[in-house]
């Protein structure tokens, strides 16, 4: 590859209770997959899609646990120069919230201290199944200076918006670092996705 | 993070997640065995940890408690007929004689700081506090903090206060030092995310940061910006041709961690830290060494690259005599084998002679040193393998232990474990800390032998420059008879290892006594404590603890008497690099899986090619990216199973090129490893190689076959030549 083929490039962590629908949320987002009753993801480290953000390639790299949060064991290295963090919970299981304060001191204690984090409550398509409130959910994303996003990897409800909300946000940042003028960031909603082998044809 | 049931059975339960047993994990998932992994401890890499300074003072407080063994429970209703139980040791006892000792004062001194009087008094007189005294207050501070660490943020606030309240009352009738007990309480609160100096809210206290007179980091800032500090038990760096840095490469791993070069080489002599001359580049440029000693430095480094008739004369003989029979000088002399051969005065030539081929060898590789450094710290490194075990479907669990062994009485093979929740986990091998096997169990040949450490937190470098982000390998000679000769490693802030405006140091000795004893004369020396005398220009030490570990290099992976299919690992060792380790864990996995190949490529994810638009996905694990859909060898193997082709390509796409990518925004801190670098940029030896400080080295994984790649890292000569000679 002589020439880049992105202008930015952020890695993306996810973190949350096992089940709560992780690789679902990237499967969907990366291949448009909704995989059912699919296991652990063998011999994947990250999956990556390339977004287009106001004209601008943004190369994401979307990290998932490996399994590791089935016995709170993940890694610190795992964290390590992240971007951005995604927090998630899973509506329908009020357990898989109320261990949100214990991924958080992870956060604390180990991410980057500019890491954007995103709380997102998953599996909104069992709506009938809810057990934790949006409000609720609101208020504790607030609390935490969070941003929160309700989604549906099964139907692949805002899993999109999802992730390109937090290009935007990642781009946001990144010019703001550079003191760059503010007025050309993006914002949420208008990104685009484009095809991952699109971009790859330049080689 | 609900806790489920383990799965039963696996072909393979390691205990234990320092390095050689978590590359044995990593080894053995990737080629598709069923890998269970445990450690009783609560964090990653055992006695090959790294802390923040939080997580340390509770570790410290850990190893001050009595250890009450565990009650062995009794889990014979597990057994079946014929069967017979092993129960493991729960107590290692591998740290031992672990004293902290806090030489700056407790809390914040904008007071002292904004008046003329440099604050020099409280050093003093929190230094002469007793051993149990600073005990006293590490122990009491890792509670707060324990405390800190259930308590939700709102109240964080608070707890500061009250801790400031606890620290001003342990420094009563201790030391004069004067707090200001009643400063806004916002100070204590947490305010990540800021640099140090950042913090302070009132004018006086900015101003007195502008000024000169350097105000010193007190405790209390240590403490809160603990998570900046990322403090490893063992001290070692990676040999940049070492057998750690080529597995890291071969096997991919090295995507997980970045490194920084060692930028310099240092040694003690004549009281006085110096440079030592290692490349082309730096023996041109060094202003200690005469022309003609520059002459004999470069003769002698080529002549010694091939070994010569003149030589093997010299074997069983010792180096010094070797190194004075060439003539060059004592300068030369301390510098060849203090610092390059890292030996004493009675290695034989023969070893001196192969430590500095290796040293020269690695140098030029990535830098101008021959040492690497991962960023965030060596505990990095066991974590980074672990990764690589639990993508393969490797299963992790923490605080989770294995008690007992159970062993087929007909065979006398480990069929099945019992772990620490009584669960029977059914295994064909079995992996084992050193330390979890009780010595009855092991085959002792010699005494037990230790290592003394030592971890400074500093206030300056010992040997400032230009540039202050230096990372100093410094080797500290026996400095009287009987003394052990001392390494040192000098960690800047930007190794991600310690808060800015800080220096981490490490010291290592094989001990003689223990760690105080024999390493506290040399601190003192380098460093400003309370002990010291006349060392006004020297970096001061702010907080300091020493400790002694048990050297398990003599230990053998059977060298026990437990059934043979189970393997044991032995601890950190005391050498510089990480050999050792490496070695012991081929060796687990070649006598457990000799047909297999030890760690190969993971597949890259960048060539993992999706296709969106329809359901299917379809992926070439090792294709070149590059190179496009058309050489896709793998596209009849087309699976919507990615964990298929994956398994698939293993074996046939291990040669396939590796795509060249250059992911340069991930990469702000440090080097990424590289497959091959390649001849023209890397080997040279000279400054134009070294990356400058604090840039981008982006990584440029050079297109190549494992075979290439193997011919390019073992043809190490005529690169070291040419590294010291090349133009």
């Amino acid at each position: 590859m002589s020439m880049e083929d992105y202008d930015y490039l952020f890695k993306i962590v996810l973190i949350g209770n096992a089940g709560v629908g992780k690789t679902c949320l990237v499967r969907r987002f990366t291949q448009g997959l909704f995989p059912p009753g699919q296991g652990a993801t063998i011999g994947v480290d990250f999956m990556i899609k390339t977004v287009e953000i106001k004209g601008e390639k943004v190369k994401l790299q979307i990290w998932d646990t490996a399994g590791q949060e089935r016995f709170r064991s993940i890694t610190q290295s795992y964290y390590r120069s992240a971007n951005a963090l995604i927090l998630t919970y899973d509506i329908t299981c009020e357990d898989s919230f109320r261990c949100l304060p214990e991924w958080l001191r992870e956060i604390e204690q180990y991410a980057n201290n500019q890491v954007v984090t995103i709380l997102v409550g998953n599996k909104i398509d069992l709506a009938e199944k809810r057990e934790v409130l949006r409000q609720r959910a609101e208020d504790f994303a607030e609390a935490q200076s969070m941003l929160y996003l309700e989604t549906s990897a099964k139907e692949s409800d805002n899993v999109e918006k999802l992730f390109l909300d937090l290009a935007c946000e990642l781009i946001r940042e990144a010019k703001q670092n550079k003191l760059d003028n503010n007025d050309t960031a993006p914002m949420p909603g208008e990104g685009k996705t484009i095809s991952y082998l699109s971009c790859c044809s330049l080689n | 993070m609900a806790a489920e049931d383990l799965p039963s059975e696996f072909d393979v339960v390691i205990l234990g997640t320092g390095l050689a047993e978590s590359v044995v994990a990593a080894a053995f998932s990737r080629v598709g065995q069923r890998v269970l992994h445990v450690d009783r401890r609560s964090y990653y890499a055992a006695n090959w940890a790294s802390f923040t300074f939080n997580g340390l003072l509770t570790w410290i407080q850990e190893h001050h408690e009595e250890s009450q063994p565990e009650e062995a429970q009794d889990w014979s209703s597990l057994l079946e007929e014929g069967e017979e139980l092993i129960y493991l040791s729960s107590d290692p006892a591998s740290i031992s004689n672990v004293q902290a000792f806090c030489f700056t004062s407790e809390e914040d001194e904008e007071e002292e700081a904004s008046s003329p009087d440099p604050p020099n008094t409280t050093e003093e007189e929190t230094g002469g506090a007793n051993e149990d005294v600073v005990k006293e207050t590490s122990e009491t501070e890792s509670a707060d903090l324990k405390e800190e660490e259930t308590k939700e943020k709102p109240e964080e606030r608070a707890d500061g206060a009250e801790k400031e309240q606890r620290f001003t009352a342990l420094n009563d009738g201790k030391s004069t030092v004067q707090t200001d007990v009643f400063r806004p309480i916002t100070q204590a609160s947490k305010t990540d995310g800021k640099e140090p100096g950042a913090d302070q809210p009132t004018a006086s206290a900015a101003q007195s940061q502008s000024e000169p007179a350097k105000k010193k980091i007190s405790y209390a800032q240590l403490v809160k910006e603990g998570r900046r500090f990322n403090i490893d038990l063992v001290s070692k760096l990676l040999y940049s041709r070492g057998s750690l840095v080529d597995l890291l490469i071969k096997s991919n791993v090295s995507r997980y961690a970045e490194f920084k070069n060692v930028t310099r080489i240092l040694t003690y002599r004549h009281g006085k830290v110096e440079q030592v001359p290692c490349s082309r580049a730096d023996v041109f440029a060094s202003r200690q060494l005469s022309v003609v000693e520059k002459r004999k430095l470069m003769r002698f480094l080529t002549s010694c690259v091939e070994e010569t008739e003149e030589q093997r004369a010299y074997n069983g003989r010792p180096y010094l005599e070797f190194l004075c029979d060439q003539q060059l000088g004592d300068n030369l002399q301390h510098f060849l084998l203090h610092s390059i051969a890292m030996v004493t005065e009675d290695t034989p030539t023969e070893e001196g002679l192969s430590s500095t081929r290796h040293f020269l060898r690695c140098l030029g590789r990535y830098g101008n040193t021959p040492f690497l450094f991962p960023v965030y710290g060596l505990g990095e490194i066991p974590q980074c393998f672990c990764r690589m075990c639990a993508v393969f479907g490797g299963i992790y669990c923490l605080r989770h232990s294995v008690s007992c062994l159970v062993v087929d009485k007909t065979t006398n093979r480990c069929k099945a474990v019992v772990d620490s929740q009584g669960q029977r986990i059914s295994c064909s091998h079995f992996v084992v800390e050193e330390g979890s096997v009780g010595t009855d169990w092991k085959m002792v040949t010699s005494p037990p032998r230790f290592l003394s450490r030592a971890v400074l937190i500093t206030d300056g470098s010992i040997l400032p420059s230009d540039s202050d982000q230096q990372v100093s390998m410094v080797t500290v000679p026996p400095i009287a008879a009987g003394c052990p000769a001392v390494k040192m490693v000098e960690l800047c802030s930007s190794t991600m290892t310690c808060m800015p405006g800080t220096y981490l140091v490490h010291l290592t000795c094989q001990s003689v006594g223990s760690a105080y004893e024999d390493l506290s004369p040399v601190v003192t020396k380098l460093f400003r404590t309370p002990e010291s005398h006349d060392q006004e220009n020297c970096p001061s030490v702010l907080w300091c603890l020493y400790f002694n570990m048990t050297d398990s290099s003599g230990l053998e992976v059977e060298g026990h008497h437990l059934p043979s299919n189970v393997f044991v690992c032995s601890g950190p060792d005391g050498s510089l690099g990480h050999e050792h380790a490496i070695k012991q864990a081929e060796l687990i996995f070649q006598k457990i899986l000799p047909e297999e190949d030890f760690c190969p490529p993971a597949p890259n994810p960048e060539d993992i090619i999706y296709d969106g638009d329809n359901n299917s996905s379809s992926m070439g694990g090792e294709e070149n990216g590059g190179a496009g859909e058309e050489e896709n060898d793998g596209a009849g193997e087309e699976e919507e199973e990615k964990k298929e082709v994956l398994e698939e390509n293993d074996g046939e796409e291990e040669k396939k090129e590796v795509v060249e990518e250059e992911e340069q925004s991930l990469q702000t801190e440090g080097i990424r490893l590289q497959p091959l670098e390649t001849g023209s940029g890397s080997v040279g030896g000279s400054d134009s190689c070294s990356p400058p400080a604090g840039s981008q080295i982006s990584r440029r994984d050079a297109v190549q076959t494992p075979e290439q790649h193997t011919a390019s890292t073992h043809n190490p000569q005529r690169e070291s030549a040419s590294c010291m000679m090349g133009n």
